[in-house]
């Protein structure tokens, strides 16, 4: 088993195990994080999982952990690994089963102190209209036609439809359509069951959010992003439903005896996978980018409906109720991306599993807006604690192929959670700081309770520390919808 | 009689799984994972579904076997708690299953996952760890 002194510290925020750990890893494995990110490290199997990426082949550089790493299924969430477009391979379970799970922000006009009384009717509304919990239907209805539109055109179909801005869509990663998507490749089961689900949040840790910036560190980009302290937005935290979870189980399943056939040495069985350029690999990256781009037009259709929501309850009460999109990023996604390796441009396929790109200033990939920034990196904190906006940076474009933390990261199991906290507790905590709540489950409410994650603040302060990301402001939330 | 205990995973859910034979597991599998689902709820079956399954070795059929009831779960809300094998090998089954509809979810499961998978033959049957993606 590994062992902490295993690892070397790079620096007060870098700790690498090298290569020579085990003769199968390929390169050496990181952790980004303080010491305690990385003592935390150690408390579940996440090591273990890190240290099976860096045996997959074709990676480059190092198998990387951001430090709101913990345990997953196959890679760590958190994990982070590039592999060569030429002779690297592409894995599902690199991806997982909720394909471009991410999180967009909102920035409104909004003070706080002017809709204190009207947050009730607001979190009734959106909860109303945005719709949430296990099985939800969403808000929207679509024909097998149209499905596969969504497939193919993602935030763009949203546009198209009356559901989206054109600033919308240019301010979404990857302008909210991933190239190379389609729809003939993703499974009849997946779109059996994405079909009655576009427009729904889902359950467990999804949400819709309302937060008020506390705290500005940067005022020029929050300026640019269009945020100011004491206003609101808003966030939204969700994937691909049940159409994401159906392609990754069926690729899985296809891909179990790949391995075999392309002489691949895996550790875990989640982790099977094909070589990128196989019909097999390009058969997955065309149903993920569909898959993702269903993504991206759900978060756009809940963004919408959040819009008609902000209309209903505050049109005439405040002088703009409008809500502007700041960005939306995806943390589950396999992306094709040039990066440096070894001082040559080479393309790769960078897989973030929990993990949010942080691209810096002048990237090629960022919209107008954001090319004297940097990319906006959203990293929600666990319910009823802050979140931050942060701004990508040179730095990870050299150490970690342009990718930061996505989240708090969890430390307790969810039974735990719920064995260590009831529903009504955590609801009653979050009324006592004035945080409005809407949940179809107290035990959901239990198992995101806040003593279940790290501290946000720490894990940000590792991103900062390391240098692969900048502070840009902290929200805080003052209502929050969960499934 | 198979058994299953939930084993502590930092976000997802886990159980191990003791059975006495195939079937057991199969069984037992799928009645451990309907109880993470919705809890101790009883439910009197009125559905039947019956569907067959082919993968290519038994921990993948075990993994097929979960998934295509989380996706029967998922399109007709049904939760199962009968169920018979006409057929079943390490690689094939053919089954008939009977539950009911239920409203009421304690979890969501996205999948089944092969995540460290292996179904030890033991000196009592089969015993097995499966993580289930929430």
């Amino acid at each position: 088993m590994v062992q902490k002194q295993d690892f070397k510290a790079l620096s007060a925020y870098v700790y690498e195990l090298p290569a020579t750990y085990d003769p199968r890893m390929r390169v050496p494995a990181r952790i980004y994080g303080n010491k305690r990110v990385f003592d935390m490290a150690f408390g579940d199997r996440s090591v273990e999982q890190l240290i099976n990426v860096a045996m997959l082949p074709g990676i480059v550089q190092y198998a990387m952990a951001m430090p709101d790493m913990h345990q997953g299924y196959g890679f760590p969430i958190g994990g982070v690994a590039a592999f060569r477009y030429d002779q690297g391979i592409v894995s599902p379970g690199g991806v997982g089963y909720d394909i471009n799970c991410g999180v967009r922000m909102l920035a409104s006009e909004i003070d706080y102190e002017e809709v204190v009384d009207d947050l009730d009717d607001l979190a009734t509304v959106l909860y109303q209209n945005c719709p949430s919990g296990v099985g939800g239907k969403g808000a929207v209805s679509l024909t097998h036609k149209d499905l596969d539109k969504v497939l193919e055109r993602g935030a763009e179909w949203a546009l198209a439809n009356g559901y989206a801005r054109r600033d919308d869509v240019e301010r979404t990663e990857s302008g909210g359509c991933l190239p190379g998507a389609q729809a003939e490749v993703v499974p009849d089961r997946a779109k059996e069951r994405g079909r009655p689900q576009l427009g729904s949040l889902g359950s467990g840790n999804h949400f819709l959010e309302i937060d008020v910036v506390d705290e500005v560190y940067d005022v020029a980009v929050a300026e640019s992003f269009g945020l100011a302290k004491g206003k609101l937005v808003v966030q939204i935290h969700c994937g691909s439903r049940g159409l994401g979870h159906e392609v990754c189980a069926q690729y899985l399943r296809q891909l179990q005896d790949a391995p075999r056939r392309y002489g691949i040495e895996i550790p875990d069985r989640e982790l099977v996978a094909a070589p990128i350029d196989s019909p097999e690999g390009q058969s997955y990256m065309a149903a993920m980018a569909a898959a993702a781009n269903y993504a991206f037009a759900n978060r756009q259709i809940l963004a919408h409906f959040a819009r008609l929501s902000f209309e209903q309850v505050l049109a005439g009460k405040v002088p703009d109720w409008d809500l502007r999109m700041i960005y939306d990023v995806t943390h589950n996604i396999a992306k094709v991306e040039t990066h440096k390796v070894k001082g040559q441009d080479t393309k790769v396929v960078v897989h973030r599993k929990g993990a949010t790109r942080a691209f810096p200033p002048g990237h090629a990939s960022l919209p107008p807006v954001y090319q004297k920034t940097g990319q906006p990196v959203l990293v929600p904190g666990s319910m009823g604690t802050a979140s931050y906006v942060l701004v990508g940076t040179e730095h990870a474009m050299e150490e970690t192929f342009g990718s930061s933390c996505h989240g708090a990261g969890r430390t307790m199991s969810r039974r735990q959670a719920t064995r260590s906290v009831r529903g009504e507790e955590v609801r009653s905590e979050l009324h006592k700081k004035g945080i409005v709540i809407r949940s179809g489950s107290m035990r959901g409410l239990a198992e995101e309770a806040p003593l279940a994650y790290k501290d946000v603040s720490m894990v940000v302060d590792s991103v900062v520390g390391a240098g692969i990301a900048k502070k840009v402001a902290r929200v805080i939330p003052v209502a929050v919808i969960k499934g | 009689m198979g058994r299953w205990t939930e084993i502590d995973h930092t976000a997802d859910l886990a159980l191990h799984i003791w059975a006495t034979d195939l079937e057991d597991l199969f069984t037992t599998a799928a009645r451990g994972m309907f109880q993470l689902l919705t809890g101790d709820v009883s439910i009197e079956s009125s559905h039947q579904e019956f569907f067959s399954l082919a993968a290519l070795d038994v921990e993948t059929l075990l993994v097929d076997w979960l998934n295509e009831l989380l996706y029967l779960n998922e399109v007709k809300g049904l939760v199962f708690d009968t169920f018979a094998f006409d057929k079943l090998s390490p690689t094939r089954l053919r089954a008939q299953i009977r539950g009911a509809l239920v409203r009421e979810y304690i979890n969501y499961i996205k999948a089944a996952t092969f995540h460290n998978l292996e179904i030890l033959k033991t000196e009592d049957g089969y015993e097995t760890e499966i993580v289930f993606d929430t």
